[in-house]
């Protein structure tokens, strides 16, 4: 790797060789400052750091949409929709976010609409410079530094010289995709003494991060089953199913499918296109049948469920690590306080004593 | 990659087999069955307008690829479904899942206990098991809510001969063939020549919850009880998240499941899951 290494004051001149090949996609704050991924052709202030701005949804979206079309009837046979897409570079992704989609391209490994359109994306990282309000990455391995198996590219910053209000940029290109993308740009090359820094400069971030052992705790004791029943009832009590979690989730997956009937067909048959759209295991439907058979007819076993599938150790010989990334969206959005925090805390509290 | 596009099947012809229940027979429109269906597999049926849902095959595909299923209606999907008309077109993605474990019931006496259309996914592996000449082995329980909602008429008639059948009416039985499958379980067990084995279960989860315990009381190794375990099921495939078992999909890892496994898998929640007291066949 010590060969794809570079340095760069300028970021724009990234971004603009970048925007030859890509749409720029970054983060962008509106004016009720609101931070989105957005496109950006031929921005040139350097990007937005997740660390002070993280955006609220991550960008799983772009892999994995919302509401996708997946397939039509039109009376007599079935047609593939394939999703349409162009190359995107999303610029400046936390390592948080980088991490949760490593996760999903082993979910969605054989997924065809998923693929398609993470084929055509260039993810270039951004390491954090320092902790986020609700994130605990380093906890759960998946920050405040991009794991290099994880972008493309990997923007660091080195250096900050107040006085010319300029930066020194570390650029490392971790996959084949992330050199083929530099090719044609002259940059100067790094050794191995900024690398070293870059290493030194995480430490420094880690050691900042708040005392998360509660976490870590919790997680110990949703494995070895010693969380009572009576904790999720109570837990439970406070969740509105209202998908808030689920949907920010950069990891969570689950998906309904639902049809859409055409309303004047062309022959006289019926004809629909088929759309799948995110789901929520916290729904009280999510898992009922026909019959009205409901596995998880209660709310805390679909409290339980949703904490079980981001840390469960049963998950760890598939995808090599726990579902949460630490991003700390769920303790942001639930309007009914049991985020990741609120709720490994309860559960250290608990079952420490 | 998966394929999440349906193929096109047409309904050839069906016919009403127990209260709101259809025996329906299938046939590939310009595709071939071409990967090998096991035992106990299922298949995702595309109702246009409808969406989709799991059902198994209660025959194998013959020569022109046609193949069974039986049906209840119990909701939206199978409504729609009870108005096609012969002719009609729907969607099939298939066979999906794991079956009934092959080279355990090839070896051993099987008793197989099923309730309501639980009867469904035990058909080929009754019949697979005569066709091997191996009818002497098997023994069957079938419970049912009354008679009218015994499904299956034609294969029960065709398996009477052969097989060991028991039957079980939640109403309208006389003394020895009314109540819960767990009501007769020992009774059968002692009426067979050959003492099963292995069980093979299908029905409801409190059903096969309740014959699995028995069994296990009467001397059943507990990796030698199996059951099909139903889930509601969005693509068949292993991504939408919906038929979780623990960490694992019913689509893929199961929907047979054995035992001792199933039980590792509902321990790891600590929230119970209660089974209802009182349970109907669907």
């Amino acid at each position: 790797m010590l060969n794809d290494i570079y340095l760069l004051k300028d970021l724009s001149i990234l971004n603009a060789h970048l925007a030859q090949h890509y749409s720029v996609v970054r983060l962008a704050k509106d004016t009720d400052g609101e931070v989105t991924w957005t496109e950006q052709a031929g921005a040139t202030s350097a990007p937005l750091f997740g660390h002070a701005n993280l955006p609220l949804t991550s960008p799983k979206a772009f892999f994995f949409p919302e509401q996708e079309s997946l397939y039509k009837f039109d009376g007599k046979t079935f047609e593939t929709i394939h999703p349409k897409v162009k190359p995107i570079v999303l610029f400046g992704v936390q390592a948080c976010d980088l991490t949760a989609i490593a996760y999903q391209d082993q979910f969605f490994k054989h997924d065809p609409y998923y693929q398609t359109r993470r084929d055509s994306v260039l993810l270039v990282g951004i390491d954090c410079e320092a902790p986020c309000k609700n994130g605990f990455c380093a906890e759960v391995n998946a920050g405040p530094h991009v794991n290099s198996a994880t972008a493309d590219l990997i923007l660091s910053r080195l250096k900050i010289d107040d006085r010319t209000n300029t930066s020194e940029w570390l650029i490392v290109a971790s996959s084949e995709k992330g050199v083929d993308s530099l090719r044609d740009l002259t940059l100067e090359k790094a050794d191995e003494g900024h690398f070293k820094l870059r290493t030194k400069l995480g430490d420094q971030v880690r050691s900042q991060f708040a005392d998360f052992s509660y976490i870590s705790n919790a997680i110990e004791y949703l494995n070895d089953k010693s969380i009572p029943a009576q904790l999720w009832e109570e837990l439970s009590v406070r969740c509105l199913s209202c998908s808030g979690c689920t949907n920010l989730c950069p990891t969570c997956s689950c998906y309904s499918t639902f049809e859409v009937i055409e309303a004047e067909p062309i022959s006289n048959t019926l004809e629909f296109e088929t759309v799948r759209c995110w789901d929520s295991c916290l729904f009280e439907s999510f898992q009922r049948e026909a019959s009205d058979h409901n596995p998880s007819h209660k709310a805390a076993q679909r409290v339980e469920r949703f904490w079980f599938h981001k840390f469960s150790d049963e998950y760890l010989p598939e995808f090599e690590r726990h579902g949460c990334v630490g991003c700390g969206r769920c303790e942001q959005t639930c309007p009914g306080t049991i985020g990741v925090h609120s709720v490994m805390k309860r559960i250290d509290e608990v079952c420490c004593n | 990659m998966l394929q999440l596009t349906p193929q096109t099947i047409r309904i050839v012809d069906f016919y009403d087999d127990g209260t709101d229940s259809r025996h329906f027979t299938f046939e590939p429109i310009g595709f071939a069955l071409e990967s090998p269906i096991a035992i106990g597999q299922f298949f995702m049926l595309t109702v246009p307008s409808r969406g989709l849902a799991p059902f198994t095959y209660t025959s194998f595909p013959d020569e022109q690829g046609r193949f069974n299923a039986l049906i209840r209606k119990v909701g939206k999907l199978t409504d729609q479904l009870f108005t096609c008309k012969k002719g009609d077109l729907l969607g099939y993605n298939g066979p999906y899942g794991n079956g009934w474990p092959l080279a355990e019931i090839n070896q051993k006496e099987v008793l197989i206990v099923a309730g309501g259309c639980g009867l469904a996914p035990v058909t080929t592996a009754i019949d697979y098991l005569i066709d091997q000449g191996r009818a002497n082995s098997v023994t069957l329980l079938y419970a049912s809510r009354d008679q009218e909602s015994q499904v299956l008429k034609q294969e029960r008639e065709r398996w009477q001969s052969k097989i060991n059948v028991y039957e079980t009416l939640d109403i309208q039985g006389d003394k020895d063939h009314s109540g819960l499958p767990t009501e007769h379980l020992s009774a059968v067990l002692n009426k067979v020549d050959h003492h099963p084995d292995i069980l093979l279960t299908c029905g409801p989860e409190a059903m096969m919850s309740n014959v699995a315990k028995m069994c296990v009381d009467l001397g059943f190794k507990s990796t030698d009880i199996w059951m099909s375990i139903e889930r509601r099921m969005r693509c068949g495939v292993g991504l939408c998240g919906h038929c979780y078992i623990g960490s694992t999909y019913a689509c893929k890892q199961g929907p047979t499941y054995r035992y001792d496994e199933f039980l590792a898998l509902e321990k790891a929640n600590t929230v119970a899951h209660l089974y209802p007291q009182y349970f109907q066949y669907c």
